[in-house]
């Protein structure tokens, strides 16, 4: 894929799925009755002292709102294709003081993928800046979102395939029950047995086989168009829609560090 | 093969050999705060047992049954792009992994009810005996009566067994405005 192609749909796709995750901290701002930070803070190291002091102004009350609604402006910046150093560098902070408001990660995998995205284009326009060359600044930060992209597959599917339970299919079907929509129906196809490791199968040799993506484009293709509804499977069973938007954010630089 | 995919195929394979041993898991504050810098990526990878969080009321002098607290709601077309209810509901039962991890950390003999995981679960317990609500969807499946006071166990349970293991069971506790 084309630099140019490439930076502009990670950064529309960055936008967006920050967007969509802005929008969601908003309506926590109600729904959550159970955080609180002055409990929540005595978990954040007492030294530096100025840690403690910054965090009671930003990741509650109006602060709390006044970093949202930035963040929201900077994936808007993002979705219209505007960025700048300045930029880079606070959406990186805000996304530090969320890890701090959220006890390191609201939404587990999805927060990490989200801030390898924010970090790779940190790098890019770092680099780009102090060289004085912005392609190599977005060289740089694209081939470190594509590292960790495809390397969350491969250790995502290796780590499966090497368990028993996965590979007779039992561990599908127990975290699906277990999902937030879950349990499936008593009459669900995955409770065969058989089936149940098939599917395991499948998708977890997809996910070992990623890396196949950086040796030839075509399989990156391959790869980057069947990985949206691995995602969606995902979210449709376990809920889990910011998995989604963050991993599809990456694609674009997956498919421009692709060899040949 | 040039350079560039020897180096894609040494890593890998550096990572893969990575994952055939166990690790020594660091452990510390600010790691615990910054994690998502050094992401593991093991999602959803081995059965075993899980932390569940259990509460019950006391009104008018009588206790009720035991009501697990877990995230479990209808999934909405929209939930695609908006979905703070289902995610924050994950995050709860987040927070109540958590939770047993501390308590595993925990020296014999200190006081749990130091911890502030400990402190977030009490008011978590206490929201969802007030009949709180995951957006739409009640934190537990029935409808209780007001309660004056309160209690709640932290149980070990493997999926699709009837075992459970007591973890923790709080002191009997007064409900707050």
């Amino acid at each position: 894929m084309d630099l140019q192609i490439a930076t502009r749909l990670f950064l529309a796709l960055l936008g967006w799925s920050l967007l969509l995750q802005t929008a969601e901290f908003f309506r926590l701002l109600t729904l959550d009755r159970v955080g609180s930070w002055p409990i929540q803070r005595e978990e954040v190291p007492s030294r530096p002292v100025w840690v403690r002091s910054v965090l009671d102004h930003v990741v509650q009350g109006p602060g709390y709102v006044a970093l949202l609604t930035l963040r929201l402006g900077m994936a808007l910046a993002l979705l219209s294709g505007w960025v700048s150093v300045g930029l880079a560098v606070a959406l990186f902070v805000s996304s530090v003081l969320l890890l701090f408001r959220w006890r390191g990660a609201f939404n587990g995998g999805s927060d990490f993928m989200t801030l390898v995205s924010v970090t790779g284009l940190l790098i890019a326009q770092l680099t780009g800046h102090f060289t004085d060359n912005p392609t190599l600044g977005w060289r740089a930060g694209l081939w470190y979102v594509t590292v960790y992209v495809v390397s969350s597959y491969f250790v995502s599917g290796w780590v499966k395939l090497l368990r028993p339970e996965w590979r007779h299919g039992h561990a599908l079907t127990v975290f699906l029950d277990g999902g937030v929509y879950g349990p499936l129906p008593a009459g669900s196809l995955y409770r065969h047995p058989a089936l149940a490791a098939g599917v395991s199968w499948s998708f977890t040799v997809w996910e070992g086989c990623f890396p196949l993506a950086l040796v030839d484009v075509r399989i990156a293709w391959f790869m980057c168009c069947t990985a949206p509804v691995f995602h969606y499977l995902v979210y449709w069973y376990l809920g889990l829609n910011r998995f989604f938007w963050a991993w599809l954010a990456t694609y674009p630089a997956v498919l421009y560090c692709a060899l040949g | 093969m040039d350079l560039t995919a020897v180096l894609i195929l040494a890593y890998f394979a550096l990572l893969f050999i990575t994952l055939l041993w166990s690790s020594k898991v660091i452990q510390g504050p600010w790691l615990f705060f910054l994690r998502a810098f050094f992401p593991n990526w093991k999602f959803f990878h081995a059965v075993g047992h899980v932390p569940h969080l259990y509460v019950r009321g006391q009104a008018a002098g009588e206790w009720t049954g035991w009501y697990q607290v877990y995230p479990r709601l209808p999934r909405r077309w929209h939930h695609l792009f908006h979905n703070p209810a289902v995610n924050l509901a994950l995050s709860h039962q987040n927070l109540v992994d958590h939770f047993a991890s501390d308590l595993n950390a925990l020296p014999d003999g200190a006081d749990a009810s130091q911890l502030p995981t400990y402190r977030l679960v009490t008011r978590l317990a206490h929201q969802a005996i007030q009949g709180d609500r995951w957006g739409d969807t009640p934190m537990i499946a029935v409808t209780l009566p007001r309660v004056e006071r309160f209690q709640f166990e932290l149980r070990m349970e493997l999926p699709a067994s009837t075992r459970s293991e007591l973890m923790l069971q709080s002191p009997v506790l007064a409900v707050w405005d």
